[in-house]
């Protein structure tokens, strides 16, 4: 085998199996990596797009139809779709907003106190961020219970007369967003906390010498040191709220009712219950071009705000 | 002072809140479903392993396990071994198309798995392959792709042109150079790598809920969902099976949390 660092290239003639080798060298390397990826994620995401323009039971290929964009239009009629759609947004606050504060302001009083042993707490904290969210919904389904959970114990033995949480019409939701929140809050905490300490100790100093108090060193120095994760918090958790699947398939599967129906379970329901494949694609489709649209959003939002 | 132990008591409180639900969930596990409405947080009178034997034994968690496991390696030892390739492409030569082919592989990175699942279903129908491991470890290897050429990438780059140079001069082949210079120079990033792969793989739920429809070729997320419709109201078994998923999960994190939480901070920051 041959190199191409150095310049032993004089040495085989030009015509040599070796030049011809050490061209396609680096596309022996890539071979694998790019045939398994082509393979087994372009070709179906193309197949995504392919099937969305048409009508198809998922049966045999050959009764396909093509109907164009007729999918994406039947989707924006569909009031299923809108609900699905809406209950996603209604989730961004819980999956994105209440975690980064829940994060943000314990973060920046260790900072401000200088407190030790900060990270002592991040593996406790973090623990959750790495559950798969099936199992996340398991546990959290059963401590919501309202026979045999904690919480609902908790709250009579106190007088309140709990709803059912999970199973009930107003409170399923929100509940499901505090859910998402809790797994979350604990990962925006370790990431403002890494974030802080590469902010340079001389941006304090200087704010401290034009006479900034606490309140304005915070605003004028910690929360711009922290727009990259700011940034990272915001797009991840904004596509972890979009996409959201497995924590509502373990705790509601959507219920009571429509009521915490969400595009990801949506789509998998009219492909494989619904037996409408092309919209089931089309709105894959869709749910692919809002995560792109929203996490480019997010990153040009906050890169703009750096000058 | 008072301000500090405020900070700390609230910090606590956050620890208290994220570990929590689990620990109950362990206490849950070893109870009977009477000693569990009487107290959560009292012990059992008598651990009921039997709870453990019926979601190992009946509720199948012995498959899951070992499916899990065959899944989890098979995914991450290649895709280890491709990423490292094709990070050294990159990072070692010169040649036409790379940046293309490098934005290429880099689409990985924006496209949720939710465009690619269904036509997959029908693609692995098409080839044979519904209903087996094959089914899970395909996909997920080539979902790793992008986030693994990046980080190989990066790693490779940053070893000293010196270090290659002068194997070279040794008369070392390119693929000598990467699997005996390179790779152990990039063992960090190696072993961040391998650990974000086995916990993407070990948590994945949407793909084999799609692409598998045998439940002997699923691996444990998918196999607890089963196991809750199951056993709905016999809380205890159901937080045996939830006691199997996460001690192991939990395991390996505070063994290598440093890693871990670098990784998958960094893994956020450069997505």
């Amino acid at each position: 085998m041959h190199s191409s660092v150095g310049n032993d290239v004089t040495i085989d003639p030009p015509s040599s199996r070796g030049v011809a080798f050490r061209r396609i060298e680096p596309f022996l390397y890539l071979l694998p990596a790019v045939l398994v990826f082509t393979l087994f994620l372009v070709v179906p995401v193309a197949g995504t797009v392919v099937i969305s323009t048409t009508d198809w039971d998922g049966i045999a290929l050959s009764s396909a139809t093509f109907v164009g964009i007729q999918n994406y239009v039947d989707a924006f009629q569909d009031s299923g779709f809108w609900n699905a759609l809406w209950h996603n947004i209604v989730l961004i606050p819980y999956f994105v907003i209440l975690p980064a504060l829940l994060g943000l302001i314990p973060a920046v009083l260790v900072h401000q106190l200088k407190l030790r042993g900060a990270r002592f707490f991040q593996a406790g904290l973090f623990l959750p961020y790495i559950m798969p969210g099936v199992l996340i919904g398991v546990v959290w389904r059963w401590i919501l219970n309202p026979v045999f959970g904690p919480v609902n114990a908790a709250l009579d033995w106190v007088g309140i007369d709990a709803p059912s949480w999970l199973g009930d019409f107003t409170w399923a939701l929100p509940t499901v967003g505090l859910i998402g929140a809790w797994a979350a809050y604990g990962f925006c905490y370790v990431l403002f906390v890494a974030g802080i300490q590469k902010i340079p100790a001389e941006l304090y100093e200087a704010a401290r010498l034009d006479g900034a108090g606490l309140w304005q060193e915070v605003t004028a120095v910690t929360l711009p040191g922290l727009r990259r994760e700011m940034a990272v918090v915001f797009s991840v958790n904004l596509i972890l709220a979009l996409r959201a699947f497995d924590v509502i398939r373990a705790t509601t599967n959507g219920g009571p009712g429509d009521e915490t129906q969400v595009l990801a379970l949506f789509m998998i329901s009219a492909a494989f219950n619904a037996n409408e494949v092309g919209y089931g694609t089309a709105i894959a489709v869709l749910l692919a071009v809002m995560t792109l649209v929203l996490s480019v959003l997010v990153l040009r939002l906050f890169r703009e705000a750096d000058g | 002072m008072g301000k500090r132990l405020l900070v700390y008591t609230l910090l606590l409180l956050g620890v208290v809140i994220a570990v929590v639900p689990f620990l109950i969930t362990i206490l849950a596990s070893l109870k009977t479903t009477v000693e569990l409405v009487q107290g959560v947080f009292s012990l059992p009178a008598e651990p009921q392993w039997a709870n453990y034997r019926r979601a190992w034994v009946d509720g199948n968690f012995a498959r899951f396990f070992v499916n899990s496991l065959l899944v989890a390696f098979g995914v991450l030892i290649p895709s280890i071994i491709f990423s490292c390739m094709a990070g050294y492409a990159f990072a070692r030569y010169r040649f036409r198309g790379r940046s293309v082919i490098y934005v290429y592989l880099l689409l990985g990175l924006v496209v949720p798995l939710q465009a690619l699942v269904i036509p997959l279903f029908y693609m692995m129908n098409e080839i044979g392959l519904l209903d087996s491991l094959w089914a899970l470890i395909l996909p997920q290897i080539a979902l790793s792709m992008s986030f693994g050429t990046l980080l190989m990438r990066e790693a490779f780059s940053s070893v000293p042109k010196e270090i290659v140079e002068a194997s070279v001069l040794d008369g070392a082949g390119s693929w000598r150079i990467l699997w005996e210079i390179m790779f152990p120079l990039a063992r960090p990033f190696v072993g961040t790598l391998s650990l974000m792969f086995f916990i993407w793989t070990w948590n994945e739920f949407l793909l084999p809920l799609v692409v598998n429809i045998d439940p002997a070729y699923q691996t444990l997320p998918v196999g607890l969902l089963y196991f809750q419709q199951r056993w709905t109201s016999d809380i205890p078994v159901i937080a045996a099976g939830a006691t199997i998923i996460f001690v192991p999960i939990t395991i390996v994190f505070l063994v290598f949390q440093r890693q871990m939480i670098e990784g998958l901070t960094q893994g956020a920051i450069k997505g």
